[in-house]
């Protein structure tokens, strides 16, 4: 009974220490959306109360959606969830096929390549910016939805050396058994190392789904009309430092523009489960 | 060719068909940028001029003349070395907690990863001033028990950079997530197998978990390491590299001369120095790897 | 391939310069235009537009989203009324404007028309970035009548006029008369000076407890300094650009001691509570909300503010007691250019003259860009009854405080954020007591010298 009662003890120590943790960390998105709702008079009256004086949230949820330039947010919600899904999934694909062979593929320069796929990651964007806007005009791709995916289907050094590593953490004996038994090199992949790696690509899935979600610099430099503005580019036009700003609307599509990402965290985290595969191949 | 093992048969045509797209993306928006950026680095290009060749006068300029590089440079060094472990340990304590088995960690997980994805905006910048600020809640706190302070840690030149250091380890969810992944790969019979043996709880971490773990750890320290170097949101939008420069980073620094000050030649040129310097770091830890990193695919 | 590239930009430039434009560049559009575009040809016809082949202007501008939903309405009325004259409107918030502004510029692809900010139109000026508008207003394309000429030329960098002023503002004190009220002291009337101004922050801060004055901008950029130097009778920076233009650095120690002493009164927030009131935006300053008396601010402050408070007042910055220089200049808030590499700038140049003066156009704007450059509008909009009583103040005061304005300083030179930065930095290491005045005020010497020296060779 004593073990029972402490394991007990433990499970409500862990709760209590993990809302406590939790509340912190969701603190300045229920401050988000606790300011959504106030009225812009007052907004900033009361900065730091979580309880609006002044009720507004039908108005700023309103001029919010109303959008700007003349193009309602709906617009940009849409473009957003476009890039977001095409860009993401293009960006996963590519990655794990070139994370595949650059881990478990025997071929010339492999090494080279992949540290090529790091060195990518090292250079501060802010300064490529140029150059790309360059390239993008000279093929006719500058304010075209195009520039806003491509780049993604190129895929991204962070997911390329993360499924590396998730793919290295894996027998080899595996892909050895599954060619004696007639599996093609895309076989293996499909069949055999998916199913294993399938936690690396949940967690990539999450990733490119919010980097392409909140995409800013980018998308700022090579886009021009509003109509094809994705959400983050659309925030950054509802506020200008210089004037009198909408802060309502502006709060309310930031709450409006988390959503998706959070509830494609909630249903992709679901996958996140005890890996299976492995257990009995080993030993 | 009669090898036996498969790996070590060459297979060019697989291996460059799988990475063809990606190749392609490298070459068209990374290779020849880059090339273009090493170039303008060699130049007086200010954005709005024809570029004029200046040898190595900008490089030069950066080592001899530039005290706010060697500040920014100082203060992106403090940063990496505080926050990668920091983070590193934070993140790997809380995905062991959540890789129990308990009621709503889905729910937990959630709430943990919601810094990661608000990342820079507003709310985040005036919570945090909120907190760390003039009146803000933490000087209040220490007020009532006593201790007076007449700066703010984020007005104090001295302390500022230490909460973006932990607005870093806030935003932790995404290392997090990455160990939680990490943890899930490891096959449940290893520790059947430890089970049996009696191994006890820090037993099997020292011999299973955190062996297993280390590609992953190695990962996020390769990956932790690079991001610090090349931290720009947090500095940018809380401090805007104040008070007295003490938050300004290495890329916020490079950012201004590029667009604020027009000075793009002598920003490509900072920039490249910059990847050598993360360059350097990482052929380290890499090579250091054969040590300490477990790879079952090699059964080292 | 870099090269190439450059020397076509560089080709499309020249061809553009010289001939005014035979469709270079590689621009699929508007080729047919060549003929009404001609610098050079004093056309002061007036209708051009209506005989005119369609033509596609670039417009770009940054804003809040009220202007970004008034000015798309403009531009569709404006090609209700001018149907060959179709826009491609490339809004943007501020942030990332001149990033963006500055990689098309690069890339030779700068829109025709551009909202400039006088930070930058000298940094853009000196490399030739912009066309230079005088000719059509010489030829009666943009009438200028209306526009005050100091104002007018604050567009004039060697030689060129490189924008048309839109709007103005002066240096202002925003005040909250009910504070004022509160610590019993009078309201300041223009005639007043620096000490009157120190001894009524230290009285407000005595008798009310609350700020006396906000220090916002006051040392985060050179523009209240730039008042204090020209109060001393010498400008900021040198005419040639290369220097500083004041000799004794005492100008600066004074300026410093002032504030600094402000500060360790309590009257002005030291730098640190500063940062966190800027935090929350100005709708929540203590000016505003009642928890201060004076902020450092532009003559539309009151205006601005008056969806969150009505009752604020302002008055033109305080003069130094035994001179009598005029330290307040008219100073451009923004501008329209035309790209050097547009090829339809006679079309720009038509609808920047329509943006200034049109009734129509002020009607929709209703001074959201700030006061109106031209006294013609002003007037118009006093008479027209829509405006609110601050803005409506705003106006009136325009006419009676120019009087008080010096001549109009050269615009600023290049380099002239470094030199803010090297401002800011220097102020500030007094204001946290790490160096002294007079230490700051050299080092603020030698960095600006540096700064303006590589930026204006």
């Amino acid at each position: 009974m004593g073990m029972h009662t402490k394991r007990k003890v433990n499970s409500v120590l862990f709760h209590v220490g993990a809302c406590v943790l939790g509340f912190f960390m969701i603190y300045p998105l229920i401050w988000l959306l606790a300011s959504s709702f106030k009225s812009n008079g007052t907004m900033f009256l009361d900065t730091y109360s979580l309880i609006p004086k002044e009720w507004d949230a039908a108005a700023n949820y309103a001029s919010g959606f109303s959008g700007v330039g003349g193009v309602p947010f709906s617009t940009f919600f849409f473009n957003s969830l476009f890039v977001t899904v095409v860009g993401s999934a293009g960006c996963v694909i590519t990655s794990l096929f070139a994370a595949y062979a650059l881990s478990r593929i025997r071929f010339r320069f492999a090494g080279f390549w992949f540290g090529c796929v790091m060195l990518t990651m090292m250079i501060p964007p802010q300064v490529m910016v140029v150059p790309q806007y360059i390239i993008l005009k000279k093929i006719g791709l500058i304010d075209t939805r195009t520039a806003l995916v491509l780049p993604w289907f190129f895929g991204g050094a962070f997911f390329i050396f993360l499924m590396v590593q998730f793919f290295r953490g894996i027998p080899r004996e595996l892909d050895e058994a599954a060619e004696i038994d007639g599996c093609s090199k895309f076989g293996i992949l499909f069949r055999i190392l998916i199913p294993i790696v399938k936690p690396a690509i949940v967690t990539s899935s999450i990733f490119a789904f919010y980097w392409t979600w909140q995409d800013f610099f980018q998308p700022l430099i090579f886009m021009n009309s509003t109509k094809k503005f994705t959400i983050p580019l659309a925030l950054n036009m509802y506020l200008d430092p210089n004037s009198y700003n909408n802060y309502g609307g502006l709060f309310a599509m930031s709450v409006i523009s988390l959503l998706p990402v959070v509830i494609f965290f909630i249903i992709f985290q679901r996958y996140l489960v005890d890996g299976i595969a492995m257990d009995g191949i080993k030993g | 060719m009669k090898n036996k093992s498969m790996f070590k048969r060459v297979d060019n045509v697989t291996g460059y068909v799988l990475l063809a797209p990606w190749l392609v993306g490298f070459v068209g928006m990374w290779l020849i940028p880059a090339f273009i950026s090493i170039y303008y680095s060699f130049t007086n290009f200010n954005l709005l001029n024809t570029p004029e060749f200046v040898g190595f006068a900008n490089y030069v300029r950066a080592f001899t003349q530039d005290k706010t590089f060697v500040k920014a440079l100082t203060v992106t060094f403090l940063y990496v070395l505080a926050l990668v472990p920091l983070r590193l340990i934070f993140a790997l304590f809380v995905a062991m907690l959540l890789n129990k088995k308990h009621k709503c960690l889905g729910l937990y997980r959630t709430l943990y990863y919601v810094p990661s994805i608000i990342g820079g905006s507003i709310a985040v910048s005036i919570v945090w001033k909120q907190i760390f600020g003039n009146k803000g809640v933490v000087m209040t706190l220490l007020s009532l028990v006593g201790i007076e302070q007449k700066t703010s840690f984020l007005g104090n030149p001295k302390t500022a950079l230490a909460v973006i250091v932990l607005m870093g380890v806030w935003q932790f969810g995404s290392s997090m997530l990455i160990f939680l992944s990490a943890l899930k790969q490891i096959p449940n019979s290893l520790y059947e197998s430890a089970m049996v043996d009696g191994s006890g709880q820090v037993n099997t971490f020292f011999k299973i978990t955190l062996p297993m773990l280390t590609p992953t750890i190695f990962f996020n320290l390769i990956l932790q390491i690079i991001n610090g170097f090349r931290v720009f949101t947090e500095s940018y939008v809380i401090t805007d590299g104040g008070p007295l420069d003490s938050t300004l980073s290495y890329v916020l620094y490079l950012y201004r001369r590029a667009f604020t000050y027009f000075d793009m030649g002598y920003s490509c040129a900072l920039a490249w120095i910059l990847v050598a310097i993360i360059a350097v770091f990482t052929v380290i830890i890499f090579k250091t790897q054969n040590n300490w990193v477990y790879y079952e695919s090699e059964g080292k | 391939m870099k090269k190439s590239m450059k020397r076509l930009t560089a080709l499309g430039m020249a061809a553009a310069m010289a001939l005014s434009m035979t469709g270079c560049g590689g621009k699929t559009e508007d080729t047919a235009t060549a003929g009404s575009t001609d610098t050079t040809a004093a056309g002061n016809g007036g209708t051009a537009e209506s005989a005119g082949e369609p033509v596609t202007l670039k417009i770009t501008w940054w804003g809040g989203q009220s202007r970004h939903d008034y000015t798309q309405k403009l531009l569709d009325v404006y090609t209700e009324s001018h149907p060959n004259v179709t826009f491609e409107a490339i809004p943007s918030g501020w942030d990332g404007y001149f990033e963006k502004l500055a990689t098309q510029a690069a890339s030779g692809s700068m829109p025709d028309i551009v909202q400039m900010d006088y930070l930058y139109i000298s940094t853009y000026a000196k490399n030739d970035s912009l066309a230079d508008l005088q000719p059509y207003i010489d030829d009666g394309t943009i009438d200028v009548s209306g526009i005050d000429e100091n104002l007018l030329n604050s567009g004039k960098i060697d030689g060129k006029m490189n924008g048309l002023v839109l709007t103005s503002s002066y240096a202002a004190m925003g005040y909250n008369p009910d504070v004022l009220t509160e610590a019993g002291v009078e309201m300041p009337d223009s005639s007043w000076t620096w000490d009157d101004f120190s001894d009524i922050c230290k009285t407000v801060k005595d008798k009310t407890g609350k700020y006396g004055s906000l220090a916002y901008g006051v040392v985060d950029d050179t523009n209240l300094f730039k008042y204090w130097v020209r109060q001393y009778g010498t400008e900021l920076f040198a005419e040639d650009n290369k220097s500083l233009g004041y000799e004794d650095d005492q100008v600066y120690v004074d300026y410093l001691n002032m504030w600094n002493g402000l500060i360790e009164a309590g009257a002005v927030p030291n730098p640190d509570e500063h940062a966190q009131i800027q935090a929350l935006g100005q709708e929540a300053g203590p000016v505003v909300t009642g928890d201060g008396a004076f902020i450092f601010e532009w003559n539309n402050y009151a205006s601005k503010m008056s969806g969150v408070n009505a009752g604020l007042k302002e008055v033109t910055p305080p003069q130094k007691a035994d001179s009598d220089s005029k330290g307040l200049w008219m100073k451009p808030g923004m501008f329209f250019s035309v790209a050097e590499t547009s090829t339809v700038k006679k079309e720009a140049a038509e609808f920047i003259d329509w943006f200034i003066n049109s009734e129509e156009v002020n009607d929709i704007i209703m001074a959201e860009r700030g006061t109106p450059v031209s006294a013609d509008i002003r007037d118009y909009m006093v008479n027209s009854g829509k405006l609110t009583d601050q803005q409506k103040a705003m106006f009136e005061a325009v006419n009676a405080d120019q009087a008080l304005c010096g001549t109009t300083p050269a615009p600023d030179p290049a380099g002239i954020s470094e030199v803010n930065e090297a401002f800011k930095n220097t102020a500030y290491e007094v204001f946290y007591g790490q160096t002294t005045p007079e230490e700051a005020a050299a080092r603020f010497r030698t960095q600006a010298d540096e700064i303006l020296a590589r930026n204006n060779e």
